[in-house]
């Protein structure tokens, strides 16, 4: 989270939002977001059915598997990685849709 | 004109992130014994003299680290008796603005050693060719009865925040050597990078 908050203006210049998703209660992403001074969004989703559409919900876990999900701004899903996020990675891969985003 | 919103990235599973990227196993250069160490073509820095040495580095919280212990030199010291000295390319915080960057590092470093850190002394300072900050403090163990002295140069690496620090660990009855300080302070003043980094890079076009 440390790293997406650090990367914030870089994103904001590809034209894009993170956003973080979590079975957590909003009570707990709140003490959490001002515990680490994050400024973007956390999505509080006590189900889980979010989790299930983007298959980071393992049977018999209370908690989502790690995963980082890219969407463009046409809804498609460009990129789905799972684990620890490669900040990097995602950075190069922001740059080559926002330029795709510019072209069109 | 502002866009619209063009680009949204989920995170899942919020527990447990990891602040800093893995990289590669570092290309050292050393070259003659005199001459500046160059590393992975991206630094080029004097090392600080023995018994300073490399630190093997199997984690990912600093850049570059060198370490020494007591018994370094005049056989075994009482633990705990070593000092680090670090580059690191990704400070534990994210502002950049130096100050609110300082505390936020605080609230995260040496964190595993659960240490209470005094208010840090800051002043302001000039390294790698512009402004900097150094901040200094004193680290307490108090249950191991262990102290640290921590002094932290941040400065900026284009638009990001870098730092280099020194944590000096000593038993709570026995004096810091501020000397080593002066290796840390000439590391910084011989410290500059061969090229743009990844994020001036991206930022190019």
């Amino acid at each position: 989270m440390e790293g997406h908050q650090r990367n914030l203006y870089l994103y904001e210049r590809f034209n894009a939002r993170v956003v973080g998703v979590s079975r957590d209660e909003t009570s707990t992403l709140q003490h959490w977001t001002e515990s680490l001074g994050l400024t973007f969004p956390l999505l509080a989703n006590p189900t889980g059915y979010l989790g299930i559409n983007f298959g980071t919900q393992h049977k018999g876990f209370p908690f989502f598997a790690r995963r980082t999900v890219v969407i463009d701004k046409w809804g498609k899903i460009r990129y789905t990685q799972p684990g620890s996020p490669d900040y990097r990675e995602i950075l190069q891969l922001l740059q080559k849709l926002h330029g795709e985003e510019v072209q069109k | 004109m502002k866009h619209r919103l063009g680009l949204l990235l989920l995170l899942f599973s919020l527990a447990g992130c990891v602040a800093h990227q893995a990289s590669d196993e570092p290309e050292i250069d050393q070259g003659p014994p005199e001459s500046p160490m160059v590393w992975q073509e991206e630094y080029q820095f004097s090392p600080p003299p023995p018994p300073w040495r490399l630190l093997k580095l199997d984690e990912t919280d600093y850049s570059i680290a060198y370490f020494r212990a007591c018994d370094d030199e005049s056989g075994p010291g009482e633990h705990p008796c070593e000092s680090t000295l670090a580059y690191d390319e990704e400070p534990f915080g994210y502002s950049r603005d130096l100050v609110r960057r300082q505390q936020e590092f605080f609230r995260r470093f040496l964190w595993a050693a659960r240490v209470e850190f005094e208010e840090p002394s800051l002043r302001k300072i000039q390294a790698l060719g512009g402004e900097a900050l150094l901040a200094e403090t004193i680290a307490h163990e108090r249950v191991l009865k262990d102290k640290a002295l921590v002094q932290v140069i941040f400065a900026y690496r284009g638009e990001r925040v870098v730092a280099f620090y020194l944590t000096q660990w000593r038993p709570v009855d026995q004096e810091f050597e501020r000397e080593q300080l002066g290796d840390l302070r000439e590391f910084v003043a011989s410290f500059s990078f061969l090229q743009p980094s990844f994020y001036q890079r991206l930022t190019m076009d």
